[in-house]
């Protein structure tokens, strides 16, 4: 008789001394739940640029940017039901949430900040809804008819309002979005057990590296989608953007340099194997994928003079996967150190889905999670267009333009 | 700012909604016991769930219903502190064998059977060097334990073929 | 159109009082959590469990007793209770194994498959382990549902019916006592057999050990002889530094233990 395999052995590989319950848990879903909220966080706060800090020449992606980053929000969670062993209870989260737990407040976080991107579309888009509810019939009509909410007020005043609430909310939104992703960051940075991920600066890590990957989604997406449909890139936009992720890419090295730097200076008990961990099992993913070809290359193409469309289109790639083998490292990488600190674990990504559990746990859902936000997109950008603001060069020569 | 009130009265509406669906999914004896948030917040029914557990290991009592003689002898031996369950227990089905269903007659759990591998008196009887050699379970005061080299004694002879284990002494 | 400065502020003051608020109204002192650091161990009645790793054979008779009674699947890799074996070379190198979490013993001289020579170990124990039944257990704190908790005498269980397998209490466990049910599919771990000790009976583990390493009892009985063994002899607790307050506590334990 065939025994039962344990939930974890069938991608985990055990060295040395590690404990015969020990496992991978938190796998591949837990590396892009982290990912794609990250990517949610920039995306708003660079929307949230234009609104807030009125820097006029990010307005040409500042819809797009919002809207994606609803696309973003409403993938976020669905890595976790992946994850799940009992993705049916899910809602109990919500029924009987206790809050001591970190996880417990996701129901909360991350409604509230959906209510605010929400809401923030809402009121962007309104002129426009209400100008399609009135134009449209059949199925899409009913739909804007439904998104106007029953107000058709158009006039000046209520665009005014419209115009003073959408600041406020993106200034709120920014918080929001800071809650949003320095709270995954606290998912793992309060978990005490583990040597890597126990940093109170876990939260502003996560943070700032949401932020790159949020700026680098944006202006990658951004890039294809004007490519393909041969519209007019304002280089302005572009590079007011690589301006910011520059500025954030500076702060992420510098944290994620000093999180490195404390663990090996007080070099506690798990250091020997930390260090074994980070520099020679995942020495290529951490030293050269996250750090070299993730944050220094791109950092050192964006400083240097005259951003051009294709160093930005490579620097934002680049930071995009060196973001992405971050939080591999982070989640894979803490848990390949043996909580006996006398043995190690190896993550194989189960490619054969030949069971439920390693379909489960594969490639597949991977793929489909990662894509799902563009596809999303591409579907919201046919109710509420968010590209149609840049079709001529006169468009992107109205907005000023600051001395560099 | 009539309209800009309507994305408020959704957010209301879907924060009714959570509230109206905890009415319905939340069991009615899930509370904070003692006010301890901490670490009593649950399902209090759930206790009972790990209470009414079946106990599947019933010891020497149950055995001596029907093998009181077995009982006696071995309570007068070097194995008195060991449980019948110990050895007789089977997670190896092929192991399995009892006369009586246990089962259905007794409402006994497990699989009882004989095991008369070397493996299973290796696990106390094997000399390791770090193997505690002073035995302190006997009123009299501590013994030394008795262990053999399994690569030197006997080898490939089941035990059983000399050693009598219910009485600890040859057959 | 300008957000005044009055908004801006107004704006601030509100989603700060709205975050701070219901944080602060979960953490309330209490004055007992403050006695508990004084204390080594909880005042009340609680279930404790002693071990003591000078008399442990490396029979592996209670990890298999362990396995039976809580119907888990015998051959899937998980334990309850599990025995570890150290044994450190003249050399100075420790060698740490639970072959299959001893359920099958330890039968000769290979930890981690390595032959080894009598003369070449210095030193060697065996080291039974289960769940701590900590007082202040950071699994329970860390689940998000409230699917599991500890009862009034101290034990931590799990509720099957509302576990939603995220995993983050058997990440929060320093000694990975938690897993995953291989049929339930909900994390599981030792309940010290509930069902047995709330009948008066011993743990399954204690019953099959015949080396008397494993004893359960409460504090603050004075019938129980775990009580009188914490409080007459030395005893250490396995990773204190975590501040869980584990209740199973050790006698004989080595700094090399894990």
């Amino acid at each position: 008789m065939e025994a039962i395999q344990a939930h974890g052995a069938l991608w985990s590989l055990k060295e040395m001394y590690t404990y015969p319950n020990e496992y991978i848990y938190w796998t591949i879903h837990i590396v892009i739940y982290p990912y794609i909220t990250g990517l949610v966080a920039g995306a708003f706060v660079l929307s949230s640029l234009y609104h807030v800090f009125g820097k006029e020449e990010l307005k040409p992606v500042s819809r797009f940017a919002l809207l994606f980053s609803f696309a973003l929000l409403l993938i976020a969670p669905s890595p976790l039901l992946f994850h799940l062993t009992q993705p049916q209870r899910s809602i109990h989260i919500m029924m009987t949430p206790h809050f001591y737990s970190a996880i417990a407040a996701f129901t909360i976080v991350y409604m509230t900040y959906m209510a605010i991107v929400l809401a923030e579309i809402w009121f962007v888009f309104r002129p426009f809804i209400v100008g399609q509810a009135l134009e449209k019939k059949g199925i899409l009509g009913l739909i804007y008819k439904v998104m106007t909410l029953g107000s058709y007020d158009v006039s000046e005043h209520a665009l005014h309002v419209d115009e003073k609430i959408t600041k406020i909310l993106a200034f709120v939104g920014i918080p929001a979005a800071g809650l949003l992703h320095g709270y995954v960051g606290f998912i793992f940075g309060s978990v005490k057990t583990v040597p890597l991920w126990k940093t109170p600066l876990m939260p502003f890590i996560f943070l700032m590296s949401a932020i790159i990957s949020g700026v680098a989604v944006c202006i990658f997406t951004y890039l294809i989608v004007m490519f393909v449909s041969r519209r007019f890139i304002c280089k302005n936009t572009i590079r007011s953007m690589c301006k910011v992720l520059s500025l954030f890419l500076v702060i992420a090295f510098l944290l994620e340099g000093i999180d490195l730097v404390f663990h090996a200076y007080t070099a506690e008990e798990s250091w020997g194997i930390l260090s074994e961990v980070i520099f020679e099992r995942f020495g290529f993913e951490v030293i050269f994928i996250q750090w070299i070809m993730g944050m220094i290359v791109p950092m050192i193409m964006l400083m240097l003079p005259n951003v051009g469309l294709p160093r930005a289109f490579i620097a934002s790639t680049l930071v995009l996967i060196g973001v992405f083998m971050m939080r591999w490292d982070v989640v894979i990488g803490g848990q390949s150190m043996s909580r006996s600190l006398a043995g190690f674990l190896t993550y194989k990504i189960p490619i054969i889905p030949n069971s439920i559990e390693a379909f489960k746990e594969g490639p597949i859902p991977v793929v489909i999670l990662l894509s799902a936000p563009f596809i999303l997109l591409f579907i919201f950008n046919k109710v509420l267009p968010v590209f149609n603001d840049i079709t001529s060069e006169e468009d992107c020569y109205a907005t000023p333009e600051k001395p560099s | 700012m009539s309209h800009a009130w309507r994305p408020v009265i959704v957010v209301i509406g879907v924060i009714v909604f959570i509230l109206g669906m905890r009415m319905i999914l939340v069991p009615g004896d899930f509370k904070a016991k003692n006010g301890d948030y901490k670490y009593q917040w649950h399902r209090v029914s759930s206790e009972e769930f790990w209470k009414n557990f079946p106990v599947k290991h019933k010891g020497r009592e149950f055995c001596k219903q029907c093998h009181p003689d077995k009982i006696e002898k071995v309570a007068d031996s070097g194995h008195k502190n060991v449980q019948c369950e110990n050895c007789h227990a089977q997670f190896n089905p092929e192991k399995k064998g009892h006369p009586i269903n246990l089962k259905e007659d007794f409402g006994y759990l497990l699989d009882i059977g004989i095991d008369r591998s070397r493996e299973l008196c290796k696990r106390c009887h094997a000399k390791l060097e770090y193997r505690p050699n002073l035995y302190f379970m006997f009123a009299k005061g501590p013994s030394t334990f008795h262990m053999i080299d399994p690569t030197k004694h006997n080898p490939g002879i089941e035990c059983v073929t000399c050693h009598d284990v219910h009485r600890t002494g040859f057959k | 159109m300008e957000l005044t400065r009055r908004q801006l502020l107004k704006m601030g003051l509100l989603s700060v009082c709205g975050t701070v608020i219901p944080i602060s109204a979960l953490e309330i002192f209490k004055p007992d959590a403050l006695a508990s650091l004084v204390h080594p161990f909880s005042k009340k009645k609680r279930w404790a469990f002693v071990v003591d790793t000078t008399k442990c054979m490396g029979c592996g008779m209670c990890a298999k007793a362990c396995k039976l009674e809580s119907d888990i699947p015998f051959d899937t890799e998980v334990q309850r209770t599990w025995v570890e074996r150290y044994v450190q070379l003249k050399t100075g190198e420790v060698i740490i194994d639970s072959p299959r979490g001893a359920r099958y013993g330890f039968t000769a001289n290979d930890p981690q498959g390595r032959e080894l020579k009598d003369e070449d170990v210095t030193k060697g124990f065996f080291v039974p382990k289960l769940c701590n039944h900590c007082e202040k257990p950071s699994c329970v704190q860390v689940c998000p549902v409230g699917a599991t908790y500890k009862t009034d005498d101290g034990v931590v269980l799990v509720d099957r019916k509302w576990c939603i397998g995220c995993g983050y209490c058997i990440t929060n466990c320093p000694y990975f006592a938690r897993f995953f049910h291989p049929i339930y599919n909900v994390a599981d771990k030792c309940t010290f057999c509930y069902q047995r000790i709330t009948k008066g009976l011993n743990t399954a583990c204690s019953d099959a050990c015949a080396f008397g390493v494993r004893k359960i009892g409460k504090l603050y009985d004075p019938d129980s002889e775990v009580f009188k063994i914490i409080t007459t002899q030395r005893v250490a607790v396995l990773k204190p530094e975590f501040g869980n307050e584990p209740h199973v506590f050790y006698l004989g334990l080595d700094d090399i233990v894990k």
